[in-house]
């Protein structure tokens, strides 16, 4: 076929962006680098794709997740946007769960707004962690059902769960306040030192070591009795 | 020298203008081109006798439709108008070929030969047909080939006209008028309305009473009519026809003091506005244009006889408001008209400002717009017909995205050049149709079947 744009072979083009072509571009570049940083985290901290729950063990993924963060401008849309990456998995080759929420939980806490929403009700797989090291000043609000160790290690937050959470919730919580408006699972406030944990719903059990911090079920304080009992 | 005798004919051509506007066709500006006011009726119809083309004029009866053109004719090309009254065919529905093209010589047809005596109407370089619409339909695609090539053919003898325009009248609908036929109107390069000129200029026009007798001369004429009736090869007669025409200019410009256009003067005309060159702007706008008016992006292209799809993408763009998809010699009508104004103006390149101005009036008659459409804008206020109106709206709102993104998709074509020459590029990509259509020049499927 003929060139039918000979015309303007000697005119020098310039690709010419629509302000929404750049926003778009921006939220992209910052997408690819949160996902690029879970990917890195994975690859650092799950080399055999099992990861175990144990203190040191997650102490060591959350500093990692928080240096792959450490440059990121972001903002809560991304946060939801790679949560829902995190549910499609469509950029995500592995998707694990304890990462995926202490990394959620580095970008909650990093995250430039004081207030967060999130709706794992949107979202068909459970996500855990969330509301780790929250710290104060923070409100993270988790509309629909979650996973284990929810609010772990709560460091001052303000953690509103509007629907159930699984086992652990508040495992190791120092300080900051978690309201559950469903049902809470097994050992809930296992190694709590401080704060407190409301749950609207049942609670499957307590846990058993705890050093501090109160727990109310539907308003009524059911950790510590003693304390309780005085009033 | 060549801007000297530029100049020279460019200020011939004005004075024609000039003296038709202030003695003999008497009406309002109506357009603006590049600061300078123009009646849109008169500057078509001379753009049309300078470049070879063909006009349809539109409007009320006794508005001047064919006047206007005789008077064109007669000082572009140096006939008397009595020759062109004689020369011009009358839409009618007992209209017949013998009369418009030619007819059989009966006193050689008697004699066992066949000779066609072409008609005057066929012979002569200016042609004016009257209300066309009288015509019936099925007696307009007589007319066709002749109509767009200048080619005219009766038994088995042809002519074709080394030069030639075209001017044709059309009233409003009525009971005795017919619809021109889609290949015979999309042949016109323009349409216009020639307008009332308001009750002062139409007094005037009344105290004044028949101000074409300057450009009659009764002696001339008989010649012009000996000429044409010997039976002479058509390359000898037109070769005497122009002697004749020749000395009706000398006439015209001793007892009248008209400037008129010799056959060299036209071209010289047409030779130097072919050299004007075409700005990328004029370039880049006329494919934007032709895009919204082709494109579909279901279908592939736009067809008469295919509707828009429920929901389609493309609703801001002229496709989904009209019909039928634009031909190919709307490209030529546009090139050819804004390339004469160019040179009318004395601009040294053709551009934007140019082919604004003459696009509504080629895009006119030849967009179908679809009837919620027409439903919707013929109640609108307005000092034009529907059809110009709406076509002047239409080169407004492309012209208002083109502005918005020319850079853009110069740098698209650009871009396509470069990819087309074999250079590893990503097309860039817009919305308008330009770019869908350039992807497809580039082997791209952009909407799967």
């Amino acid at each position: 076929m003929r060139n039918p744009f000979l015309d303007f072979r000697s005119l020098p083009y310039e690709k010419k962006e629509i302000p929404l072509d750049r926003i778009v571009r921006a939220k992209q570049e910052i997408m690819d680098r949160v996902l690029e940083g879970y990917l890195h985290l994975v690859e650092e901290e799950v080399k055999d794709l099992v990861w175990l729950v144990e203190h040191s063990h997650v102490v060591r993924t959350y500093s990692a997740a928080v240096n792959c963060i450490r440059e990121l401008h972001y903002d809560q849309d991304d946060i939801e946007e790679f949560c829902a990456e995190l549910d499609s998995a469509k950029k995500i080759p592995y998707m694990i769960s304890g990462p995926a929420g202490i990394y959620l939980s580095a970008l909650i806490n990093h995250a430039p707004e004081e207030r967060i929403v999130l709706r794992p009700k949107d979202y068909d797989r459970t996500f855990h962690f969330l509301g780790y090291r929250l710290p104060e000043s923070k409100t993270l609000i988790i509309q629909g059902n979650v996973g284990d160790f929810i609010g772990a290690g709560l460091s001052g937050g303000r953690l509103v769960v509007e629907g159930s959470v699984g086992n652990w919730c508040g495992a190791g919580m120092m300080n900051g306040e978690i309201l559950v408006t469903g049902y809470a699972g097994q050992k809930t406030g296992e190694w709590m030192r401080g704060g407190e944990i409301h749950v609207d719903g049942s609670i499957g059990s307590l846990g058993r070591s705890r050093f501090g911090g109160k727990i109310y079920q539907r308003g009524k304080l059911v950790i510590p009795q003693e304390l309780d009992d005085q009033y | 020298m060549n801007a000297e005798v530029n100049g020279a004919l460019r200020e011939k051509v004005r004075e024609i203008y000039r003296h038709i506007q202030d003695n003999l066709y008497f009406n309002r500006p109506d357009m603006e081109v590049k600061g300078e006011a123009f009646n849109a009726g008169l500057l078509m119809g001379l753009l049309t006798g300078l470049s070879q083309g063909k006009e349809l004029i539109i409007g009320e009866p006794g508005l001047g439709k064919t006047t206007s053109a005789e008077y064109i004719c007669t000082l572009l090309y140096r006939i008397p108008l009595g020759t062109i009254w004689g020369s011009e065919v009358p839409g009618h529905p007992e209209q017949t070929e013998e009369k418009i093209i030619g007819r059989p010589d009966l006193g050689k047809l008697n004699q066992g030969e066949e000779v066609v005596v072409w008609s005057h109407f066929a012979l002569l370089p200016v042609k004016i047909v009257d209300e066309i619409n009288r015509l019936p339909e099925t007696k307009q695609s007589m007319i066709l080939d002749g109509v767009d090539r200048g080619n005219w053919e009766y038994l088995n003898d042809a002519i074709i006209n080394r030069e030639y325009c075209l001017f044709a009248t059309a009233n409003y609908q009525d009971r005795g008028t017919n619809t021109i036929i889609a290949p015979l109107i999309d042949r016109f390069d323009v349409m216009v309305e020639s307008k009332h000129p308001g009750p002062n200029l139409a007094y005037l026009i009344g105290a004044q009473g028949p101000n074409g007798a300057a450009l009659r001369h009764e002696e001339l004429e008989g010649e012009f009519q000996r000429v044409m009736s010997e039976r002479l090869p058509y390359q000898v007669r037109m070769e005497r026809i122009g002697e004749i025409c020749d000395r009706f200019g000398e006439a015209l410009a001793r007892e009248a003091g008209i400037e008129s256009l010799s056959e060299e003067d036209r071209q010289t005309i047409r030779s130097q506005k072919e050299e004007i060159p075409l700005e990328l702007d004029f370039n880049a706008f006329l494919r934007f244009v032709l895009a919204e008016l082709s494109f579909c992006c279901r279908y592939g292209q736009k067809r008469s006889h295919e509707g828009c799809e429920e929901g389609c993408h493309f609703t801001e763009y002229l496709c989904n408001t009209v019909r039928n998809c634009v031909s190919n010699r709307l490209p030529i009508s546009a090139r050819n008209f804004a390339q004469t104004l160019a040179w009318l103006l004395g601009d040294e390149k053709v551009g934007l400002e140019h082919l604004k101005a003459v696009l509504p009036f080629t895009l006119a008659h030849r967009i179908q717009w679809k009837d919620e459409i027409v439903a919707q804008r013929e109640k609108e206020a307005r000092s034009d017909p529907l059809e110009i109106y709406m076509a002047k709206q239409a080169v407004r709102e492309m012209h208002r995205r083109y502005m918005e993104q020319g850079t853009q998709v110069k740098s698209a074509l650009a871009v396509a050049c470069r990819i087309m020459d074999g250079a590893s590029m990503e097309p860039i990509q817009g919305d308008h149709p330009i770019y869908w259509e350039i992807r497809k020049d580039l082997g791209e499927e952009v909407f799967k079947e």
